[in-house]
């Protein structure tokens, strides 16, 4: 849910990077922080790590004032993967205002990348929010490694469910800055729906975006310079 | 299902993420080596720490005259709580005694968590006392000067250096502190989630245990009931062909005795399935009771080998009963001698032609007995002994199996023999027979006489 604050003019918007474990978020949340300018962006805060794995999760904070004089406060987080962190997995989803799931492409993890998706329907549901409205992409990573599924494949899957699906290498950071745009553009349109951002708030799709992704390095990416406001 | 509303979610006061008593340990150390005064506020303007360095005689000098006081409380008002702009740089507050303070706020994740105020110092580019301040009529210039003395001098842009330093540490304790705090609550979180989750499932496990206790109740008692309503016609049967043999429905010819013979023992078998059902019912319903009297053991074993003798000697088996001397025990007759029979007819049952079964008796230390009844039958695998006193269980479980019954026997017999104190032993091996032994108290009444495997609290008012 996100929290307005009228009296103080603040927006917090949550997003969650959610997927089997080892499926590459917190290496998309480390690529994104190496790629977004730290004037607009907070430390990227790890916890609790052991062997390379994520504990608790990952959590970066974006934040920027529009025009109109709202701060917008973005948290991006990741959850941890590893089966046995279940109720943790619950309560980082707790209120989130949009989800970009990660999966891995190779076919072998096919099986894992399922249950993790109707684990997260479930864990949505257990916090009251809709999957069905709720903003949602889908991330299909390393496509680089051999067993990954071809390009037909994906198209395949576009056609069968609702959300955009985005490739990409995460480790090379291709394909991050993408599947954050595509989520934060559905988690403004679903925001504005609800909030009328644009009308009560003035601020515009335009703005919303432009603000954070003027400060992304976009070397690399299909979408435009200028902060890829003109989209 | 609902999760209570996670602390990720709410903003946390400067104050929880700092350990302030450690963190005014730095601030004191940090003021020490610049000898600066330091002071941090938290967005609600509380003072969380308030080191004063060099400045106390020159303050409380000027506090001391009223137009001096009311000018520094201005001066401090201003410092404490004029609004800043959100952005990572000192702002400079001058003093109307010429001293400096500079101010920057504590930015974190885009939030204003507060304020650090570094000063009071004099500005190495402004040693002189203002003349604003040496014109007051009250103020004795000497003592004004020799008071600021003891105030630090720095120059302007030292001063905003060493805030920066400041402001970096400062930085790192929060975000640590936030790390630490976000870290232990989600494990507290995290941990909650779990048991409210496993309280769940335990409450739907107990729902449906619950279900269950309640459908095998169901189940004795339905067991119950039909066992005795499937008796009642079959004692007419078995009497009415009992009548007919004994030629009160007139003459019978060779063939028609013939097959009333066979209704008559089928008949008795039946009966004996059924009171054997029934008497399991009761058991698992705590519905038996041992009626306890002086009971003569071999008599006992000699009626048992009897009643089987006649089906034994058909299937050519040699029965031997060994009594020896043994004493009068306490314990329900009936009951005991239906556990014999038991036995005796399983042993006759498991054993092909031309074996043997042999009861013998023993008298054993400690006030006890034992009745063995030993046949030289098929015996039973090892995987299977532990199971065999569990009621309807079959070593051989399969519809086309060689050997009746329903398995409820022994369960019976295990049943009686614990309600009297005693245990029944097996040992056996596959293809070299079987020995069951009973072991009895002489006197059972220590155990009292409720039969189990039922709590006693259900059958208290189930006597029939």
């Amino acid at each position: 849910m996100v929290l307005f604050n009228s009296d103080s003019r603040e927006i917090a918007v949550k997003v969650v990077y959610y997927g089997p474990a080892l499926s590459g978020k917190t290496t998309n949340l480390q690529s994104l922080f190496q790629k977004i300018d730290p004037c607009v962006r907070g430390r990227l805060m790890t916890l609790d790590t052991k062997d390379d794995r994520t504990l608790f999760f990952d959590m970066m904070p974006v934040f920027f004032r529009t025009r109109s004089g709202v701060k917008v406060k973005l948290k991006l987080y990741t959850v941890p993967g590893q089966v046995m962190h279940e109720s943790t997995r619950r309560i980082v989803l707790q209120g989130s205002d949009a989800v970009a799931f990660v999966a891995d492409s190779r076919r072998s993890e096919a099986a894992s990348t399922l249950a993790y998706w109707n684990d997260m329907l479930k864990n949505l549901e257990a916090n009251g929010l809709d999957w069905r409205s709720l903003p949602i992409v889908v991330q299909m990573n390393k496509r680089d490694l051999p067993d990954a599924r071809g390009d037909g494949e994906l198209d395949d899957l576009r056609s069968v469910i609702q959300p955009p699906v985005l490739p990409a290498v995460a480790i090379r950071g291709e394909g991050v800055v993408e599947t954050l745009y595509a989520v934060l553009q559905r988690c403004y349109r679903s925001l504005d729906r609800a909030f009328s951002l644009d009308e009560r708030l003035q601020i515009p799709e335009r703005e919303f975006l432009g603000q954070i992704f003027s400060h992304v390095d976009l070397r690399g990416t299909h979408l435009p310079a200028e902060g890829a406001a003109g989209r | 299902m609902s999760l209570p509303p996670s602390f990720l979610n709410q903003r946390l006061p400067l104050a929880d993420l700092l350990d302030l008593r450690s963190f005014a340990e730095v601030c004191h150390s940090f003021s020490e080596l610049y000898r600066v005064g330091l002071k941090v506020f938290d967005e609600e303007g509380n003072r969380l720490v308030d080191v004063k360095v060099g400045n106390a005689d020159f303050c409380g000098y000027l506090w001391s005259k009223p137009a001096g006081r009311a000018r520094c409380m201005e001066t401090v008002g201003r410092v404490k709580s004029e609004r800043l702009a959100e952005e990572a740089r000192p702002v400079t507050f001058a003093c109307f005694s010429g001293c400096r303070y500079v101010v920057q706020p504590i930015l974190y994740e885009g939030d204003c968590l507060g304020r650090v105020v570094f000063g009071p110092f004099v500005p190495e580019e402004e040693r002189e006392l203002p003349e604003a301040l040496l014109g007051h009529a009250d103020l004795d210039p000497r003592r004004a000067a020799s008071y600021q003395s003891k105030i630090r001098r720095v120059p302007m842009g030292t001063a905003g250096k060493i805030l920066k330093h400041f402001m970096d540490l400062v930085d790192v304790l929060v975000f640590t502190g936030h790390k630490n705090l976000i870290a232990a609550k989600l494990h507290i979180e995290a941990v909650r989630e779990s048991y409210r989750e496993l309280s769940e499932k335990n409450q739907k496990l107990a729902e449906s245990y619950s279900a269950l206790k309640e459908l095998d109740r169901l189940k004795s008692s339905f067991l119950a009931t039909m066992s005795h309503e499937l008796r009642t016609p079959l004692t007419s049967v078995i009497g009415y062909s009992e009548m007919m043999l004994e030629g009160l429905g007139g003459p019978l010819t060779a063939e028609q005795r013939e097959y009333l013979g066979i209704i008559m023992e089928k008949g008795e078998n039946l009966l004996q399935l059924i009171t054997s059902i029934l008497d399991i019912s009761k058991i698992e319903a705590g519905r038996v009771r041992l009626v306890l009297s002086e009971v003569d053991v071999c008599q006992l074993m000699r009626d048992a080998v009897a009643t089987l003798l006649p089906l034994a000697r058909k299937r050519g088996l040699k029965v031997s009963c060994e009594p020896v001397q043994l004493p009068r025990i306490h314990a329900d007759r009936d009951k005991l001698r239906q556990c014999l029979v038991n036995l005796c007819s399983n042993a006759v049952k498991f054993t092909p032609a031309g074996g043997s079964v042999v009861v013998r008796g023993e008298a054993l230390g400690g006030e006890r007995l034992a009745i063995h009844v030993t046949d030289s039958g098929i015996g039973i695998s090892e995987e299977h002994l532990a199971k065999v006193f569990e009621v309807f269980f079959q070593v051989d479980g399969s519809t086309t199996r060689e050997y009746g019954g329903a398995g409820l026997g022994l369960a019976i017999v295990k049943s009686y023999v614990e309600a009297h104190g005693g245990e029944v032993q097996v040992r056996s091996a596959p293809g070299a027979g079987s020995t069951f032994t009973v072991v009895l108290p002489i006197r059972s009444a220590a155990a009292g006489p409720l039969v189990t495997p039922v709590p006693s609290a259900a059958a208290a008012g189930g006597v029939r």
